[in-house]
Parts: C-alpha cells; sequence; structure tokens
C-alpha cells in the first residue's frame, strides 16, 4: 500500500488518531478486563476490549469495517449495562456516556473511511 | 498476570491513564514471610502486658514502656499540679442557663443540657427562608500560615447567653461577640503552639457555667470553660475574659497531669467539658494509630468551681479513681473519647461515647476490661467517676468505628404510656442506637448478629457476633458490589472495579488482613460523625446526615511499615502530616503498620462507589421511627475529578462533617457537604428553601439564635483539611433583610 499514507486529508488523519485512541482503550480493556475477569468479575470489559481492538486497527487500516465493528461494541456496551444496572441514569453515566460520544465521533469518519476504501479500490483497478 | 501487568503498563504509559498495577495499596506483604512469629500468641489477647518480645525490635524509636514511671508530658503554661478534692464536698450547683435556656439563646453546644440542637426560635420559615442575608462575619484569626501543614478544621459552634455570642478559634482563643453585630467585645488569647495541632485544630465550642460560690455581680460569677489542644482547662468571667483567679492556678487547669510521656499534638480536647451537678467532665483525642502504650484515655472530673480533681475513670485500674502521684501515670493505651460528652443532671450521669484503645486494627493487646468499652456509651457516675452502666456498639472494633457523635437525650414513649428518659447513639456504622438512659438497656430493639469471624490475623480473632439496632432505620446503603462501581468512563469504572475485586470484602465487619487490602464500609467518617443528630422534640422528626464513604485499609508488617516511614508522633524522625491520625499509622508495639485510604480512584481522586456520598435523613420519632424525606445532601458544585469543581448544580450527594439545627419554624439548617454551601431545609418534605455559598467549608455544626428581637443563623465556614474544603477563619452570621446587623 505505498500510497495509503499519501495526501491524506485532515479528516483522514482525524480517522486515523481515532482509531489509535480506539486501539489503546481497547487494550486497556482487553489488559484491564481481564485481569478482572481473573478475579471473578465481569467479563465484559475483555470481550468488548478484543472488539475495540479490532475495530481500531481496521480504522487504522482505513477499512469501513473499523467503524461498524466499534458500532457493534457500542451496541453491546448499551445491552451490556441496561442488563447489568437497568435504567439508572447514574448508573448508566460511567458505562455508556464517553463510549457514545467516541461513536459519534466514529460515525463521523464512516464517509472517510468509504472515501477512503473507494480510493484503494481505485488504485487497486488501475 | 506478570506478563499483563508489564503489558498495562505499557498501555497505560501511552494512554497516560492509571496504571492497574498499583491497584492495591503496595505490593502484597507476603514476600515479607509470614507475620505469625512476632504475633503474640491467642494466649496473650487478654493481657494488657506488653511481652517481653513485644515486636518493635526493627523501629527506630520505642516508646516509654507502659509500666515505668514516666515524666510527664509537656506542661503548655507551666502549671502546677492540681491538688484533689472530696467530690461529695462539690458545692450544690446553682441553677444553669443550659438547663433551660431563655428562648433567644442557644446556651449549651447543642443547644442546651440535652443536645437537641433544637431551638423554639420560628421567625426564620420555609416561606421566607429565601430572603436571608449575611448579617456579618466575624473573623477568629487561626488559619495556617505560610509554612505550616494545613491541619485547620475548626468546627467551631458558638453558644449564646443573654448579651453575647461566645466562642473560641480553632486555636483555642475565646471570644464574646455582640450577637447583633459581631462586634468583639473581648478576646481572650490563650497563645497556643502550632505544634500542639494534632490531627486536626479543631475547638467544637466552649461552655457557659454560673457559679453557686462567688456571687453575682462579680468577677467569674459566670464564667466560660474551655479545653483547649495543649491540653489545658481554662475557665474566664464571661463578662470580661479575664482568667477567673479561683480556678485552678490562675484559671488553669494543666491536663497533662498523670498522663505521662507525650509529645504536643499527641492528645489534646476538641470538645466543650459537659458541667454535671457541678462536676466539669473531661475527655480528650488521642491520636489515632502512633503505638499501642499512646497515653491514657482516661475521663476525669473536676470542681467546675475551683478547678480541683475529684475523680477519674481509667479502663484499665477500676477501682482506683485517683489522680496517679510523683511519676506515675493512668493506664496508658486505654480507650479515648474524643466526641462531645453529654451530661445529665436528673440522673448524675456523663455520657461518654468512646473510642478505641491505641492502635485501631490490632486488638490481641487490649485488656478485657478495654474490650468491654471501646466503641461504647459509657455512663458515667459523676460523684465516683465509676460507670453505671455500658452500652457497646461495636465488639474488638478493629475499624476506627470509634464513636464521633454526641449523644442526644429525649423522652421515648414507654411500654405503659409513659415517657421514658432515652438517650439517641448515633454511630458511624450508620447504626443508631436509642437506650434507656436510667440502665442502657435499648429501648429499640438490638440484634446481635453474626459477623465475620475469626478473621485472618493470628491471635487476634474477631467477634463471633455484632449489634444491631433493627428497630431504627439503618443510615447506610447495602454491602458494595462490583456493579456499584463508578467513574467518568468505562476505563476508570474498570479501575475501580478491579480494585474492588483485588481486596477482601465480605460486607460490614471484613476482618483485617495483612496480604491484600480489605474494603471497610461504612467507613470511619461515617455513616454518623461528630456532627450529631437534631431533633425537635414537638414534631418528634429526627435529622440525620450522614456519609457513604467506603475506606480501603491494609495492615502493614513492621518492616513495611517502617519502608513507608510511617512513625509515631514521639519519634523523633516523624514528619508532620506524613501520617498521622485518619490514614497511615505507625501502631508501633504491635505487629503491623496501618494503611488507609478512601476507596477511590487515586488518579482522578474520585470514590470508586457511586454516588451518593452523603445524605440526610428525616425519622418520625413519635410514629414507629418511619423515614419522612431522605435525599442526598450536598451538590457537585466544589467537587469533581482532579479536585477541579464542576459549577454543577446536581445534589449528588457529598461526604459531609457538621451537623444540624432543627427549629420551631419548620426549618433544618444544615453545611457539612463539601459544596461549601450552608442550606435550609423544609423539615417536614426535605425541600431546600434557601442555600448560600460560604467563604469557607462548613463543616461545623451551625446554630441559631435571637438578638434585638430577630432570629440569626450562626455557621463556622472554618473549612476542613481532610475533607479538602477550603479553610477560612469567618464565622457568618445570616438573618432577614430588615435586620441587618
Amino acid at each position: 500500500m505505498p500510497n495509503t499514507y499519501g495526501n491524506r486529508t485532515l479528516t483522514e488523519w482525524l480517522t486515523l488518531v481515532l482509531g489509535v485512541v480506539i486501539i489503546l482503550v481497547g487494550l486497556f480493556f482487553v489488559i484491564g478486563g481481564a485481569d478482572l475477569a481473573m478475579l471473578g468479575g465481569s467479563v465484559y470489559y475483555v470481550l468488548c476490549g478484543i472488539l475495540l481492538v479490532a475495530s481500531g486497527v481496521f480504522m487504522v487500516m482505513g477499512r469501513t469495517l473499523g467503524a461498524f465493528l466499534y458500532l457493534g461494541a457500542l451496541g453491546y456496551t448499551w445491552i451490556w449495562s441496561l442488563w447489568e444496572v437497568g435504567l439508572s441514569p447514574v448508573d448508566l453515566l460511567p458505562r455508556d456516556f464517553g463510549p457514545t460520544l467516541l461513536g459519534i465521533l466514529v460515525a463521523l469518519t464512516i464517509p472517510v473511511l468509504r472515501r477512503m476504501e473507494t480510493r484503494r479500490t481505485l488504485r487497486g483497478a488501475v | 498476570m506478570r506478563r499483563s501487568h508489564l503489558l498495562a503498563t505499557a498501555a497505560c504509559a501511552t494512554l497516560a491513564c492509571a496504571p492497574l498495577v498499583a491497584n492495591a495499596q503496595f505490593a502484597p506483604a507476603g514476600s515479607g514471610g509470614s507475620p505469625t512469629s512476632t504475633v503474640p500468641g491467642p494466649g496473650n489477647g487478654n493481657s494488657f502486658e506488653p511481652t517481653e518480645n513485644a515486636p518493635s525490635a526493627t523501629s527506630r524509636f520505642s516508646g516509654p514502656s507502659p509500666y515505668a514511671p514516666q515524666a510527664p508530658g509537656v506542661n503548655a503554661a507551666n502549671l502546677p499540679d492540681i491538688g484533689s478534692m472530696d467530690p461529695n464536698e462539690v458545692p450544690q450547683m446553682a441553677p444553669q442557663q443550659s438547663a433551660s435556656p431563655a428562648s433567644g439563646d442557644w446556651a449549651a453546644y447543642g443547644h442546651d443540657d440535652s443536645q437537641m440542637r433544637y431551638s423554639p426560635l420560628s421567625e426564620i420559615t420555609p416561606q421566607n427562608a429565601d430572603q436571608l442575608k449575611v448579617a456579618f462575619v466575624y473573623h477568629t484569626g487561626s488559619y495556617p500560615r505560610p509554612g505550616q501543614v494545613n491541619k485547620w478544621a475548626a468546627e467551631t459552634t458558638p453558644i449564646k447567653v443573654g448579651d453575647g455570642l461566645y466562642m473560641c478559634s480553632a486555636q483555642n482563643d475565646i471570644m464574646k461577640l455582640d450577637p447583633a453585630t459581631g462586634k468583639e467585645i473581648w478576646r481572650h488569647n490563650i497563645n497556643e503552639k502550632y505544634e500542639s495541632i494534632p490531627y486536626t485544630a479543631a475547638c467544637k465550642g466552649v461552655t457557659y457555667f454560673t457559679s453557686s460560690q462567688v456571687p453575682e455581680g462579680q468577677p467569674c460569677h459566670n464564667r466560660i470553660l474551655e479545653g483547649t489542644l495543649d491540653m489545658r482547662l481554662i475557665a474566664v468571667d464571661a463578662a470580661t475574659g479575664n482568667l477567673c483567679e479561683g480556678f485552678g492556678n490562675g484559671g488553669q487547669v494543666n491536663l497533662m497531669q498523670g498522663l505521662g510521656e507525650s509529645v504536643p499534638g499527641f492528645v489534646s480536647m476538641t470538645t466543650p467539658p459537659p458541667i454535671v451537678n457541678g462536676v466539669a467532665v473531661v475527655n480528650h483525642e488521642v491520636l489515632d494509630g502512633q503505638r499501642r502504650w499512646a497515653p491514657s484515655g482516661v475521663i476525669r472530673g473536676y470542681d467546675a468551681e475551683s478547678g480541683k480533681f475529684l475523680w477519674a475513670w481509667d479502663v484499665n485500674r477500676p477501682d482506683d479513681h485517683s489522680q496517679p502521684t510523683g511519676n506515675n501515670h493512668y493506664s496508658r493505651g486505654t480507650p479515648n473519647s474524643w466526641a462531645a460528652m453529654t451530661g445529665d443532671n436528673a440522673l448524675g450521669l456523663v455520657y461518654v461515647p468512646t473510642g478505641n484503645s491505641a492502635s485501631d486494627y490490632y486488638s490481641a493487646l487490649r485488656s478485657e476490661a478495654e474490650n468491654k468499652v471501646s466503641s461504647a456509651v459509657v455512663a458515667l457516675d459523676v460523684k465516683t467517676g465509676a460507670p453505671r452502666w455500658v452500652f457497646q456498639t461495636v465488639h474488638k472494633d478493629v475499624w476506627d468505628y470509634d464513636i464521633g457523635s454526641q449523644a442526644t437525650l429525649m423522652d421515648m414513649p414507654g411500654p405503659d404510656g409513659q415517657p421514658v428518659p432515652a438517650l439517641i447513639m448515633p454511630t458511624k456504622r450508620g447504626q443508631t442506637f436509642v437506650l434507656d438512659r436510667r440502665d442502657g438497656k435499648p429501648i429499640l430493639p438490638v440484634e446481635e448478629r453474626p459477623a465475620p469471624s475469626p478473621g485472618v490475623i493470628p491471635g487476634d480473632p474477631r467477634s463471633p457476633t455484632q449489634p444491631w439496632s433493627t428497630g431504627f432505620p439503618a443510615l447506610r446503603v447495602p454491602d458494595l458490589k462490583e456493579t456499584d462501581m463508578w467513574g467518568m468512563s468505562p476505563l476508570d469504572q474498570l479501575f475501580c472495579r478491579i480494585k474492588f475485586r483485588r481486596a477482601n470484602y465480605t460486607g460490614e465487619f471484613t476482618p483485617p488482613s495483612v496480604d491484600k487490602p480489605w474494603i471497610e464500609y461504612p467507613g470511619y467518617n461515617g455513616g454518623s460523625d461528630w456532627g450529631s443528630m437534631s431533633y425537635d422534640p414537638q414534631s418528634g422528626i429526627l435529622i440525620a446526615n450522614w456519609n457513604i464513604t467506603p475506606m480501603y485499609d491494609q495492615l502493614v508488617t513492621r518492616k513495611k511499615a517502617d519502608q513507608l516511614g510511617l512513625m509515631p508522633i514521639d519519634d523523633p524522625n516523624y514528619k508532620p502530616g506524613g501520617g498521622g491520625a485518619e490514614g497511615n499509622g505507625a501502631m508501633d508495639g504491635t505487629p503491623y503498620g496501618i494503611v488507609v485510604t478512601p476507596f477511590w480512584d487515586q488518579y482522578t481522586g474520585m470514590m470508586c462507589n457511586r454516588p451518593p456520598y452523603g445524605m440526610i435523613t428525616a425519622i418520625d420519632m413519635k410514629h414507629g421511627q418511619k423515614v419522612l424525606w431522605q435525599h442526598p445532601l450536598g451538590t457537585a458544585r466544589a467537587n469533581g475529578p482532579w479536585g477541579l469543581p464542576t459549577g454543577l448544580p446536581w445534589e449528588i450527594g457529598t461526604p459531609n462533617n457538621g451537623g444540624s439545627v432543627v427549629t420551631a419554624g419548620g426549618l433544618v439548617f444544615i453545611g457539612a457537604a463539601t459544596d461549601n454551601q450552608i442550606r435550609a431545609i423544609d423539615e417536614h418534605t426535605g425541600k431546600v428553601v434557601w442555600s448560600a455559598v460560604l467563604p469557607g467549608g462548613g463543616q461545623a455544626n451551625p446554630m441559631t439564635y435571637e438578638a434585638n428581637g430577630h432570629q440569626y443563623v450562626a455557621i463556622m465556614a472554618g473549612g476542613h483539611h481532610f475533607m479538602m474544603t477550603p479553610v477560612s477563619d469567618q464565622l457568618v452570621v445570616y438573618a432577614l433583610p430588615d435586620h441587618k446587623g
């Protein structure tokens, strides 16, 4: 992919940064979550962490799949948190507020990722 | 796990987040070898004799032997010893203001002898409270100067008798103010040294006493008594502020007499001494966590007229009520009492809320006698100093559940319809005990329920049962669960979930452990702490504010304690602020030191458990102790991650310290929360009808009084170092607008 990182637009750079952030959050989830699961705690974090790392890696690679994986992880997070604490706003706050904010940013990257994919396809076709 | 820790560290470094490896208080102490070899055997559990191999070999400084005669501790004003007097010769007490205050007065710490914190004033009501404005502000002049560690938390409640508002500064200067204007009428400086400040520079209040020996119109007919941080009992004339020459030695008594070796700040008085049938009863705080053989927690009675010694209650010398002579001293390491005591003239008793024997978290070296009276209400006969009854709220306490609250006296309906003289004893556990004050028997049911036992510390088994007040609403939330962990994001929530799982926790009374931390909930800040409760005898409504602040504790081996630099206050290498009470402690003379922190995310400064962290509850004492209303106390405006104020009006419920006032006007006044506000709450609905931002933390009990025919509300906005609220030296007094001073 000699040209993947050439001529990037600002939005593409931001998408890349977002991908890296998601990888780091994912790593924190995987490592901390594995620790927690081994201590007998919730397995949500390690599972979600794997999704997040995958999501971030695909986003960094410029693949739309990354964004959809994140949105999938977000859906998983909402379902899990509603299962764990019900409709209590105070308890949903730490579980869903940050991930949802991040999810909005991720959703905004979908057109960017699409463009990157299209460009790559075009290049591949040449 | 090692590998994942390494990864975690790497990941965290990039994330700039909290390293997960730091979840434990520190690395497990297991590598330091089993402490068994240095723990006294079970057979020693009942003995208060220090053993030959009392395991302090590795510490740098050994405290004085608890039995050898000792030079007396620092005598702040170089006072000669005070003589003794036969308690039977105490003159008949004159009628006291605190027995039945004038309706506009606030004659004792908790308003009157009942300590109900109830005022019959009714000018300020839920309808007009929103018009309250500052009438005046008074500066006490006591606050940390440059270079001084902030140990301030004035916690002061003025009293008001007749034409004077009497109060003390955080460092015990005594003042009389004009109650309508705040103008200083006199001020008596006692020149207390900074070094004398123990854990906290606090002076909760002063005591007003009318002499039966000095005729009216002469100096010291009415006098103000105060106990000080540097262990003096001082009496000044209420009219002039001059020392009462006929009291003690020129107006002062050295309370270090008989305490043996000590250093400034080790023992101190922070509460107003109650005067019961002419006997001024004195307790004192002994700094927590220093050493097993800390100075004695002895309770003493002095003649309020002459200052002469009457009796001592020394737990380990139960039959000897005299003061020690020469370099002999009261038994060391016995439970201390630092809460405000309550007097009962009719029964001739003083109700002493006790704390723990020295070294809060290790009990194997305590005597049977100590075990019977720690963390209890002890009713002492003021004629003799002998206990008439004892009610224990925690058996063999190793959680620092010393009682901080003052008992409130009231009448409970008895079985035959006749009122029973009762006392309400709030505790840090959030269990509130209602006792018959004639014999200490519970009026509301108390059950002994199984508790985690024997625990894991060799030779120091926990009590198999603990008392629960089943007829009174528990001022606590259910035991913590992993899902109660909170945070700003899933990241810090995950951190707290791991921290939760890494600790031992089996609910309340989880026994102490060395190999890993344990979670202590309720924490040592309560439940109910020193703010106590207020009770409206007309409506029967009891107001209680309380905390939900778990702690994260761990015992450490002596070796580890030395590595952590935990040293007792009398060690020459002791660093002020480097481990005092309410935190890490050396517990010298025991096999362990103690590490205590709030159960929080130490990187964001946010508590690990979900909010609320503080609550206020109204309980109907006339109709089956039903909860009338209950809601979080304190907004997020001055609190947030990394100690940053969020400015949010969200009533999140903050930790709180300091109590409430309830008035016939139907209002509850309370500061206490860490949002630095004072508020007026409708007693019947719980609705906050007024609030105002204070110049410092409102960690003090407010009071209310009348002057020139108008009602005032006063609160010391002194702040609190441990609660991390801003310190100020300002007493702020509010009134309705037409009545500005």
